[in-house]
């Protein structure tokens, strides 16, 4: 069971990446809102609760991972996923920041539509 | 004759007084003041007079001189070395003299002394009535002339053994001389060379600034340092830093001009190889950036083809995914494309016209990734026309990406970083400036020694900028750097326009 009412944050600098990831969200019945920068999504974090978040990880004006903390902050309970083609899932400071949960997860770019689904419906699930 | 005559007559006949007697007292001073020995030997071999010279140097006083015969007054070394007594005789039988004639001799516990000698009869009416000895000790001139001819052989064969090209030429760069090195360097013989222009075994390039400078050196100002190809006999070009300087006469006239060359063949060989070892470091710094700059398009790619392959039935949505395909492994090749011609070796060595700008572009593509994923803003400032100078464009490339890669690695929790081309007066100039940790004042005379490097060992060689500042040289540009600690710093490459 998804909860369709419930939004996904989305935060990418590359807006083909929220496109992709809009559209795989969509199929499932999720809705997401996209943000391009650190500034735009820690807004709507504020404005609004959010179960799961996308981030990736090397924004224009902000880490994903300083981003990620602070949407933790304003969104408390809300599960974060870094997405990145930076990094590798088993990058030391990844495995770091997934320990400490400040992420919940970690998705390399380029990914199967599959795993990013399976991640929003165990992330939605009631 | 005359003074041997009258001071020979003092010691013979003593005839009249008055002018007699005033003209001996004065040829009597006159003889006694050269610096020579003057003797008069009569028929029988005796002296009839000596000079004061001649009784200073042999040591003898005048009482004990004249009167007595040649062998009393002469160490028989010297009678037989000069041959004394047949010259003598000779000179009164057939009035024949002997005349600069060199003798060495060396008194027991004393030095070599060298003398000309001449033996000069005096006739009067026919009649052969006196030999003049004249002796002249030249040790000292001999000493000095074989001391100079010494230096100078010493001289020339530092010159000649040097394994720098040394030649000299006249005040309007016509070649005097041209050292074995330049002979072997040039494959030109000296003869060769002699009388050509300096600047014809130059590069054509080249030649114009050859001539500038010997006019500059002419008019005594500072020849200074260049680099320029030296065309050999076969043909082919040999890089060779020169540093010349004006030879100046007594009065500070420009008479010369020596020129000093090193082969730079072997320099640039290691430069080659250091710049091709750097490259390969800075694609280490590079590789971050673009890993995540090519996944990217990768990514929207590989999702687009994911959604194709779902089968939507929605046209309009298959379009849009096809076209994310296509753009998204555009994108990526292009930044493959990039890389590929930074990291491959420069094939060629030769200068050839480069257009700043694209060479600027092409940097900075290379780096805008690195500077995203650490937050830097980056600003280029390209203007539209392109900025022709002379240049070897990898190498040129090389010096952009080290000061965009130093730029980067000066702000590792971001800035801005502004990049900018202009065209300044007869110059190209290249500004990259970021608002990183600075360089402390003390610190800015050795950014561009090799070696120097703040990084931890192991991060960074502390060669960057001194390439950077080898190769600008080798184009004949400049390259400066101001900076505040903690604010930034600014790097400019001038290069001089096509």
């Amino acid at each position: 069971m998804i909860r369709n009412d419930t939004a996904v944050l989305i935060v990418d600098d590359e807006p083909g990446m929220c496109w992709a990831l809009g559209h795989i969200l969509k199929g499932s019945g999720i809705v997401s809102v996209a943000a391009t920068t650190g500034q735009e999504a820690l807004r709507l974090a504020v404005r609004q609760r959010f179960h799961l978040a996308f981030v990736d990880a090397k924004l224009p004006d902000a880490e994903g991972l300083d981003l990620a903390r602070r949407i933790r902050e304003a969104n408390p309970g809300i599960r974060i996923v870094l997405i990145s083609g930076y990094f590798y899932g088993d990058d030391p400071e990844v495995l770091q920041a997934a320990v400490a949960g400040v992420i919940n997860g970690f998705v390399s770019k380029p990914f199967l539509h599959d795993e990013v689904r399976t991640i929003a419906r165990a992330a939605l699930a009631p | 004759m005359d003074m041997a005559d009258r001071r020979g007559s003092r010691a013979t006949t003593g005839h009249g007084a008055g002018e007699t007697e005033r003209y001996e007292k004065l040829y009597a001073m006159l003889l006694d003041a050269i610096p020579s020995s003057v003797l008069l030997i009569d028929a029988q071999l005796h002296v009839v007079s000596a000079n004061r010279n001649f009784l200073e140097k042999a040591r003898r006083a005048e009482s004990d001189t004249l009167g007595q015969r040649i062998d009393a007054v002469f160490p028989p070394l010297i009678l037989d070395h000069m041959d004394l007594a047949r010259r003598v005789r000779n000179a009164f039988e057939h009035g024949e003299p002997t005349r600069g004639e060199r003798m060495t001799y060396r008194a027991p516990g004393l030095t070599t002394r060298i003398y000309y000698y001449s033996l000069i009869p005096f006739a009067w009416q026919g009649t052969v009535e006196h030999v003049m000895l004249l002796l002249e000790d030249v040790t000292e001139q001999v000493r000095l002339g074989e001391e100079a001819r010494r230096a100078e052989r010493h001289l020339a064969s530092v010159v000649e053994t040097a394994s720098d090209l040394v030649l000299s030429t006249d005040v309007d760069g016509q070649i005097l001389t041209w050292n074995a090195a330049t002979e072997r360097v040039s494959g030109y013989t000296r003869d060769e060379a002699r009388g050509r222009l300096f600047s014809e075994h130059c590069s054509a390039p080249h030649r114009a600034l050859v001539k500038q400078e010997f006019a500059r050196a002419k008019s005594g100002r500072e020849f200074g340092t260049a680099e320029w190809d030296l065309v050999t006999k076969p043909g082919a070009l040999v890089p060779v830093a020169w540093v010349g300087s004006a030879m100046k006469d007594d009065v500070g006239r420009v008479v010369a001009i020596v020129v000093v060359g090193r082969d730079l063949t072997e320099r640039r060989k290691l430069e080659a190889q250091l710049l091709q070892s750097q490259k390969l470091a800075a694609l280490g710094v590079l590789a971050g950036g673009i890993a995540h700059e090519i996944r990217n398009p990768l990514a929207i790619s590989s999702s687009a083809a994911q959604f194709l392959l779902a089968d939507s039935d929605d046209p309009e949505f298959r379009r849009e995914c096809a076209e994310k395909v296509q753009a998204g492994i555009q994108r990526a090749s292009v930044i493959i494309e990039n890389l590929l011609r930074f990291a491959r070796p420069g094939a060629r060595t030769d200068m050839e016209p480069v257009d700043l700008v694209s060479a600027v572009r092409d940097a900075t593509a290379l780096v805008v990734n690195q500077a995203r994923v650490q937050q830097i803003n980056m600003v280029v400032e390209l203007p539209p026309d392109p900025v022709r100078v002379t240049g070897v464009p990898s190498m040129l490339q090389q010096v952009f990406m080290n000061l965009l890669l130093n730029a980067v690695n000066a702000m590792p929790g971001g800035g801005l970083l502004r990049v900018g081309v202009e065209q300044v007066g007869p110059e190209g100039q290249v500004r990259i400036s970021d608002t990183g940790h600075g360089i402390p004042a003390g610190e800015m005379g050795k950014v561009f020694d090799p070696f120097y490097t703040t990084r931890p060992v192991g991060q960074g060689t502390g060669l960057g900028l001194s390439i950077c500042y080898s190769v600008v040289k080798q184009h004949f540009g400049a390259i400066e750097v101001e900076s505040v600690e903690g604010q930034g710093s600014t790097f400019t490459v001038r290069l001089p326009l096509l």
